[in-house]
């Protein structure tokens, strides 16, 4: 029979029992991972072995010893106060730092709501509306982000009025002005008893994490649907409003002022920061409007038939079964594109809004040399940032895993 | 009994058909009430934009005129191209000599001769044409750009670049016309019917022979005049540099991707650990470590040149990008797949060459295409460390004495050029998607 010829056919082979050096699996990998680690061993010792004797040469310091030293410059646009050959390096590191920081974070807020604005636009029954919306992503994603700033900072921000001539953004009260000097604002001043509205606030928003919480467990409990928006809204501005009027309404704003040539008072944003600002939020939120399609897109579309079917309104079709389901698509993209906003903020330096690089990186390069510190403090930042994210990320990922089963 | 009513029932209007422009507008602007309101403040919003672009652009703006005093002179209102159409050279080749300008072109012209074959049906052995393409192209194109004497290297590498320009072409020319290959053509042509028959193969290395031995000895004769790289610029030294990065980045993103998910620990934590640094950093700061660091890093008496720095920063940073787009392809193959190829013996590299990146690369041709957006937009800054690429040119517009401050129209013409290629390119990917997908879902 032909089954027992081929049982017996295979009891005849026998497996290689003998070593074989060169074939052995085990063999295999740990050579490999030897000779990798030779290559790069000797590509590291080039390279320094070059370095050190390079910088021999020339004569050049090294060491962190630079940033104690005080900066002969300062930067125009700072968060904490400097001064011009009394602040040192470090202190340049910081305010550079600090001003990446402060134009991303912003440019990430106003990108991510411009884009989730827009990525409804864009899935718009309206066909108009949707084209509308089509139009700008594109235009946006397939240009350079650097023409656009180019373009912003050039053709919009400075041809904008002189001082005398501020254009009004708040409608005549004279709040908001913006001029070729940049953009001004209101400051709030506190007063002394302002930490009392703030406790009012943090106190509010406990209360209205509770309010849900109830309101969550009395539903499942007697399917009645307890309205929760306009009850927490209403707590959340009249408490702290309450105590702001009864502490004597304790703070006051520092109001932009003309005086002479220039305005004083209030705060100022200099020009290559509102256009950093709108040039990255106006390109990363092109990016996130499509994620924000492609993700609510990605919901397969028996869960709308099945919410309708239960009788579930659109708006609650929405917010209780399509955007949950969307979140995990868009969320983990969506973080990825505010690191991106991040290491895009370096591209202020051909505009002069001195970010970490245009400080750190060119200005301080060209002062004081030590270009290897230099370069891997600022490349340090970025990491160090995008460690930050990638955590953010990592945490959202096990979280969505928990929910998913 | 049947009653029959003696009034007429009442005429209905037809529905309007499927087709019909006024069902459609209906449907799709004026399906609700609030959808009107959206409707009518959007046209209007397309109107006001629309005429203010077209007027400024098309209607108002001056399109012959020597210097921007007279553009100023005939409309105030509208754009100056005339300042842009006076820079085109300049734009698209740099400062490279005007005389010379027939080699970029020639070399643009072998390239797309090079690649047309890989678009066309019925041609055979598309994946060594695509390899020829990256392997032997750049040593031609490189001759034919920078000039100067040959070295043997260089005679030998721009020979076999020639003389694979032809074999390809007709290649092609055969695949298209006859749907056979090459060689089964001139086999055949010789009257050998077996194309694997030791006579048939000796006449086709004898062939090749002598074509490469004609096209060596004419080459030796041909010398073009030495051209710095410091006069490359515009789009071209844009293209040259975005082109180097392309062809480096695909492979080199493979090996690391596969590194990165390789089982040997030391290869991994390498990858993993040049992958992270250049994806986690600024790619303008890695241009500023090229100039910065580079000359460093090198042996004494040895100088790069800022292109080569700029080239190699781009080829690493792009590199960790690829790597990262095709470890995530490789995430979609399911794991069956690598445990049918184990069952049936094939060891790693067989596994990932002839199972896995096939199907994975299928997966990835979205985001490869995305990736080669990205660097040749990225390319616009080298700009900013001072060579003249197509922007760092846009940008000397307004310092060219009749065109003095003339800053909007260059950019804006910039952006419709990246526009116009991005948006293809993206298009393209797109086509290729729908084309290349094979399963069933819609």
């Amino acid at each position: 029979m032909a089954v027992s010829d081929n049982s017996k056919k295979s009891e005849q082979i026998k497996p290689k029992e003998q070593f074989d050096f060169f074939h052995d699996e085990r063999v295999r990998s740990v050579l490999y991972q030897l000779l990798t680690a030779a290559a790069v061993a000797l590509v590291a010792w080039f390279l320094i072995s070059n370095t050190s004797k390079n910088l021999e040469a020339r004569g050049m310091h090294t060491g962190f010893s630079f940033l104690n030293v005080a900066a002969g410059f300062d930067s125009y646009f700072k968060l904490i106060p400097n001064e011009a050959g009394v602040g040192t390096y470090g202190r340049i590191f910081v305010i550079g730092a600090l001003n990446t920081l402060y134009v991303s974070l912003l440019a990430i807020v106003a990108s991510t709501i411009l884009g989730f604005f827009i990525g409804i636009l864009r899935l718009s029954s309206n066909w108009l509306v949707s084209k509308v919306a089509l139009a700008y992503v594109e235009i946006f994603r397939n240009t350079p982000l650097l023409i656009q700033i180019v373009f912003w900072y050039i053709s919009v921000f400075s041809l904008l009025p002189r001082v005398r001539n501020s254009i009004d953004l708040s409608g005549g009260l004279e709040l908001v002005l913006l001029n070729n000097r940049g953009l001004y604002l209101p400051w709030p001043v506190p007063g002394d008893s302002l930490w009392l509205t703030g406790i009012a606030l943090i106190v509010a928003i406990i209360a209205v994490c509770v309010f849900r919480r109830w309101a969550k467990a009395s539903q499942d409990k007697t399917g009645q649907i307890v309205p929760t928006i306009i009850p927490s809204c209403l707590l959340l501005i009249v408490l702290p409003g309450a105590v702001y009027l009864l502490t004597g309404m304790p703070l006051e704003w520092d109001v932009p002022k003309l005086a002479g040539l220039n305005f004083s008072g209030g705060a100022t944003l200099p020009p290559s920061f509102v256009t950093l600002l709108v040039a990255l939020s106006a390109y990363h939120a092109s990016y996130t409007a499509e994620m924000v399609r492609a993700g609510i897109l990605s919901v397969n579309s028996g869960q709308y038939d099945a919410a309708r079917s239960l009788g579930l309104k659109q708006g609650r079709l929405m917010s209780l079964v399509i955007i949950p389901q969307a979140m995990p698509a868009i969320v983990p993209p969506l973080i990825s594109n505010w690191m991106s906003t991040i290491k895009n903020s370096s591209l202020a330096i051909a505009i002069g809004y001195p970010d970490l690089v245009s400080l750190f990186m060119q200005t301080s390069l060209n002062q004081a040399g030590y270009a290897i510190e230099l370069v891997s403090m600022t490349m340090a930042f970025y990491m160090f940032v995008s460690l930050i994210i990638s955590g953010l990320l990592n945490i959202y990922n096990k979280r969505i895993q928990l929910v998913e089963r | 009994m049947t009653i029959i009513k003696p009034v007429e029932s009442p005429t209905v209007t037809a529905p309007l058909s499927k087709n019909s422009a006024l069902r459609w507008v209906r449907k799709n602007l004026f399906n609700s009430v609030f959808n009107t309101v959206l409707t009518f403040v959007m046209l209007y919003f397309v109107y006001v934009a629309g005429k203010g672009m077209w007027s400024w652009g098309i209607t108002d703006a001056v399109w012959i005129a020597d210097t921007r005093r007279e553009c100023f002179a005939i409309s105030i209102d509208g754009a100056c191209w005339a300042g842009v159409y006076a820079w085109f050279d300049n734009i698209f080749y740099g400062r490279y000599p005007r005389e010379e300008l027939w080699r970029i072109n020639l070399g643009l012209v072998c390239l797309v001769i090079w690649m047309v074959p890989l678009w066309l049906p019925r041609v055979k052995a598309k994946i060594s044409i695509g390899m020829t393409t990256v392997f032997l192209y750049p040593f031609l194109a490189g001759y034919l750009f920078s000039g100067g004497a040959k070295g043997v290297f260089m005679q030998f590498m721009v020979t076999a670049a020639i003389v694979c320009l032809l074999v390809n072409t007709l290649h092609a020319i055969v695949g298209v016309c006859s749907g056979r290959s090459l060689l089964e053509f001139i086999v055949t042509l010789f009257g050998k019917k077996n194309a694997s028959s030791k006579r048939g193969r000796n006449i086709l290395v004898g062939l090749f022979a002598i074509i490469f031995v004609v096209i060596y000895i004419w080459q030796m004769n041909w010398t073009v005049e030495r051209i710095p790289w410091t006069k490359w610029g515009g789009l071209f030294l844009t293209l040259v540099i975005s082109g180097i990065g392309i062809a480096m980045a695909l492979p080199s993103g493979i090996l690391l991707a596969l590194g990165r998910r390789s089982n040997l620990t030391i290869v991994r934590v390498f990858s993993t650990t040049f992958i992270e640094l250049f994806r986690s950093v600024p790619v303008i700061t890695v241009l500023f470590m090229a100039t910065t660091m580079f000359p460093l890093f090198m042996p004494q008496g040895f100088v790069l040149n800022k292109l080569v720095q700029v080239i190699i920063a781009v080829c690493m940073f792009n590199a960790a990008y690829m790597a990262e787009t095709v470890r995530g392809g490789l995430q979609t193959i399911p794991k069956r797949q690598f445990e049918a190829a184990h069952t049936i013996g094939l060891g790693y590299w067989q596994t990932m060459g002839l199972i896995i990146m096939p199907q994975a690369l299928k997966h990835m041709i979205p985001n490869i295409v995305g990736n080669f957006i990205t660097l040749l937009k990225d390319t616009t800054l080298v700009s900013i460390i001072g060579l003249f690429d197509v922007l760092g040119m846009l940008r000397s517009i307004s310092k060219d004495s009749p065109w003095l401050g003339l800053h909007k129209e260059p950019l804006v013409f910039g952006a419709f050029l990246f526009f116009v290629i991005c948006f293809a390119m993206s298009k393209y990917s797109r086509h290729l998607e729908v084309k290349l997908s094979t399963s069933h879902k819609k």
